[in-house]
């Protein structure tokens, strides 16, 4: 490699740094999250061994032979020192003192023979059946719910329990709470009717709000190229203004303009209309409105790039065109349009990648509603992994999400790249190397 | 078709670029625009085709009024100082383009496109971009693009600018030969004088956004308005001796030689500056009216040779003649100047 790459290279190692950081270590992550069955339940770190109800079902599901898995919710009772201690709580030291003495170490299979070892002490203060139930109570063991760090602890105990051994596997997987390798989560993904439906909204997303946003943006530009030099200055600005915006405080305004109380239904209820939310109370209002939001924010800079783009060419050219006969119409259809051709491209391009994956101002206008109807691709995603109201945060299956809109938006990028090349191979670079 | 520029004023912002200018362009006349760069041809040239409006007076076309005339209804052609070509489109849609807003059928715009691609020889460029053409071929489609659609008029804003000497001289007698052969009324804007005075029927002269002179080429060569338009006029350009009135006539500056005014010539008071300016073919070794000097710079131009000649008092005459002689840098000369054809010019610079 010649110095002067090296230099190159240097200069722009700032950028590269940033895309690791914020491009490939994400993806990356995403890659790793999607092959995982992870969430609120399991976390992030290891998990620990228990067994719950849950998993008790699953074992009898697996076909665990009756008998085991009566040992593993009744694994009787056990006179230990955690017992005792908890008896020397309640009934006093003198008990639990001569309890120990008498039974400790011992494992009673019914409940009965406990309450008649207690029964039998010689020191007796637990003279009600209802409070014997209750001492006896405190030494039964059972494998269920209870928590175990590691695999071994988790072994030696059903070892104590008395659990066949061609059994145990088994149920340490089943009682694992931690996460593991899975690709269990494509398959699941594709089996379910919403996952297309996602597809679907996204597409009608993606395909309405960029038609939106580069037809009005050229609307925009070419009617302010028209304008005088004052007035498109000011009207570009005012275009400007939801780009500028904080998308909080855009989308609330939004909000206020068609709540049932807000803008739309009060002119409206002036003409006898009943009041209604005008964002939410139909699928077609609900994708008008997100459309618009994103449509006006995204043809500000279809309009910027455009308008630059008209005033990049020649006036001569335009000039031209006015002698040559060419009506306003005409000007636009033939000059000013044909010019623009690779900005058009470039920002069907652009928005298209950033359209893919955005969801923000859905999620802060409809958040995907009504019933769904308006939960896009990205957002399923992010409401998969990061915030939905079950509560359980599946990370896995959302990063799933995720990483099949990242290749996603790879294959388009690759197709709108070529398309790009073409154009370089077309026209030859203006300085020669 | 006949162009009449009454009382045109062009102002950007504050500035007035053109002042109450009239001016009046003969049917099928080819009339040139000349001056110095930033005198306003380019401004007037627009005002005529309607890109820019006119901030006072009136535009005819024959009888018409076209003041207020839109420019895609005033059947102008212009050739434009960087031709304009529509880089999207090739020879032949740029060229067709004219007909096309018109909505003229696919027959006959093809008819009309070979017939004027082979008025200005480029029939076999018809399928390139603009940008795989020389200079003077993009020049002659602009060419073609302007006269496709028979305008009445046709603008040329400095079409040669571009171009190499030999190309140059090919395109002047070229155009003028399609001129010619259209009739049509041609507005050439150019500020090189050669071409003005080789294309055209009659030269207007410019400064400052003011006409200075109008009349042919020949009569403006020899009977310039000023000194401004003498100098404009001819290559090597004219020499000027400055002096003052005197009683004997004419007296240079810091020099006690005095020049016997021609014949003619209504002086100023005495004492009052005034400029002599004697053009190369003039000041000859055989005239009468000699004058003493040192030769101070030779150019040979072929054919011709060009000697700088540094009077007493530091002036400078310029000669131009026929290869032969054999003066060098240094020799004294006596040299004569054509008396009959001084050209004498008050203070102000106007011709005296
Ligand atoms: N759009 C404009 N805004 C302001 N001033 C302008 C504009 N166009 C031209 N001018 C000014 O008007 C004057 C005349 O310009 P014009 O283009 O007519 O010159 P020109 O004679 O064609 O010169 P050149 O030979 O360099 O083309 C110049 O001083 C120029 O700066
Ligand atoms: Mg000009």
């Amino acid at each position: 490699m010649q110095r002067s790459s090296w230099l190159g290279l240097a200069f722009l190692s700032p950028a590269l740094i940033v895309v690791f950081l914020f491009f490939l270590v994400p993806v990356v992550l995403t890659g790793f999250f999607s092959f995982t069955n992870m969430s609120t339940a399991t976390g992030v770190k290891g998990g620990a061994y228990v067994l719950n109800a849950s998993g008790l079902r699953a074992l009898t599901d697996a076909g665990l032979p009756k008998s085991t898995l009566e040992q593993i919710e009744g694994a009787g009772y056990r006179v230990d020192a955690k017992g005792l201690e908890a008896l020397a709580l309640d009934f006093g030291k003198p008990v639990a003192e001569e309890f120990a003495k008498l039974h400790e170490g011992e494992v009673f299979s019914k409940r009965r023979d406990v309450e008649r070892a207690l029964k039998d002490l010689r020191s007796n203060p637990i003279r009600k059946t209802r409070d014997r139930k209750q001492a006896a109570d405190l030494f039964k063991r059972s494998l269920m719910n209870e928590r175990f760090d590691s695999p071994t602890a988790f072994e030696a105990a059903l070892e104590e329990a008395g659990i066949p051994e061609t059994d145990r596997p088994l149920i340490t997987e089943v009682a694992y709470t931690g996460w593991v390798w899975t690709t269990d989560n494509f398959g699941f993904l594709f089996s379910l009717d919403s996952t297309w439906q996602y597809a679907k909204n996204t597409v009608i997303y993606v395909v309405f709000t960029l038609s939106f946003n580069v037809l009005f943006g050229l609307f925009l530009a070419i009617a302010t190229f028209y304008l005088p030099a004052g007035q498109a200055a000011a009207f570009r600005a005012i275009w400007f203004l939801p780009r500028i915006l904080p998308p909080v405080l855009y989308i609330v305004m939004w909000r206020w303009f068609t709540w049932d109380t807000g803008f739309i239904s009060t002119v409206l209820s002036g003409f006898g209309v009943p009041p209604r939310n005008w964002m939410l109370d139909t699928e077609f209002h609900a994708w008008t409105t997100i459309v618009l939001i994103n449509g006006f924010v995204g043809a500000s800079m279809g309009m910027i790039v455009f308008s630059s783009a008209i005033r990049a060419i020649p006036a001569s050219m335009l000039y031209a065109s006015e002698v040559d006969g060419a009506s306003r119409l005409q000007q636009i259809w033939y000059i000013i349009l044909p010019q623009l051709r690779w900005p058009i491209l470039f920002i069907t391009s652009y928005q298209t990648m950033s359209l893919l994956t955005s969801f923000e101002y859905i999620y802060l206008a409809t958040d995907g509603g009504p019933g769904g109807a308006t939960e896009v691709w990205a957002l399923a995603a992010f409401h998969t992994a990061l915030n939905n109201y079950g509560g359980n945060l599946q990370y896995g299956l959302g990063a799933t999400y995720a990483l099949i809109l990242v290749v996603i938006g790879l294959l388009a990028s690759l197709a709108y790249l070529r398309l790009f090349n073409f154009r370089n191979l077309l026209v030859k670079p203006r300085i020669e190397g | 078709m006949r162009i009449s520029i009454e009382n045109f004023t062009k102002t950007f912002g504050d500035t007035t670029v053109i002042d109450n200018m009239s001016l009046d362009i003969n049917s099928g006349e080819m009339l040139a625009l000349l001056g110095p760069s930033g005198c306003g041809k380019s401004t007037t040239l627009f005002a005529i085709c309607g890109i820019h409006r006119m901030n006072g007076g009136r535009l005819l076309f024959g009888d018409r009024d076209v003041t207020k005339v839109s420019s895609q209804k005033r059947n102008v052609g212009v050739v434009f100082q960087n031709y304009a070509l529509y880089p999207h489109m090739n020879v032949y849609d740029n060229i067709a383009f004219p007909l096309k807003v018109r909505k003229e059928s696919k027959a006959e715009i093809d008819r009309k496109v070979q017939e004027i691609a082979t008025l200005v020889h480029i029939g076999e460029l018809l399928q390139r971009r603009p940008a795989q053409l020389s200079g003077g071929q993009q020049q002659r489609v602009a060419l073609a693009r302007a006269l496709v659609r028979k305008p009445d008029i046709l603008l040329l804003d400095e079409p040669l600018a571009n171009l190499d000497a030999k190309l140059r001289l090919e395109m002047r007698s070229e155009i003028r030969r399609i001129q010619l052969q259209t009739g049509i009324t041609a507005v050439l804007v150019t500020h090189d004088q050669v071409e003005a005075m080789s294309m055209c029927d009659r030269i207007a002269i410019m400064d400052e956004g003011r006409i200075v002179q109008l009349s042919s080429p020949k009569e403006m060569y020899e009977d310039p308005s000023s000194d401004f338009v003498a100098g404009f006029l001819g290559n090597p350009p004219i020499a000027f001796l400055e002096g003052s009135v005197d009683e004997a006539g004419f007296r240079l500056a810091n020099s006690e030689v005095t020049l016997p005014v021609p014949a003619g010539i209504t002086l100023p008071g005495p004492g009052s500056a005034m400029r002599f300016g004697i053009r190369p073919e003039f000041f000859q070794p055989d005239n009468a009216l000699k004058v003493k000097g040192r030769i101070s710079f030779v150019e040979t131009q072929g054919r011709e040779e060009l000697y700088d000649v540094t009077l007493e008092n530091g002036a400078v005459l310029r000669s131009i003649q026929t290869q032969g002689g054999s003066y060098r840098v240094g020799d004294e000369v006596t040299w004569g100047i054509a008396a009959d054809r001084i050209l004498a010019f008050g203070p102000d610079g106007d011709r005296l």
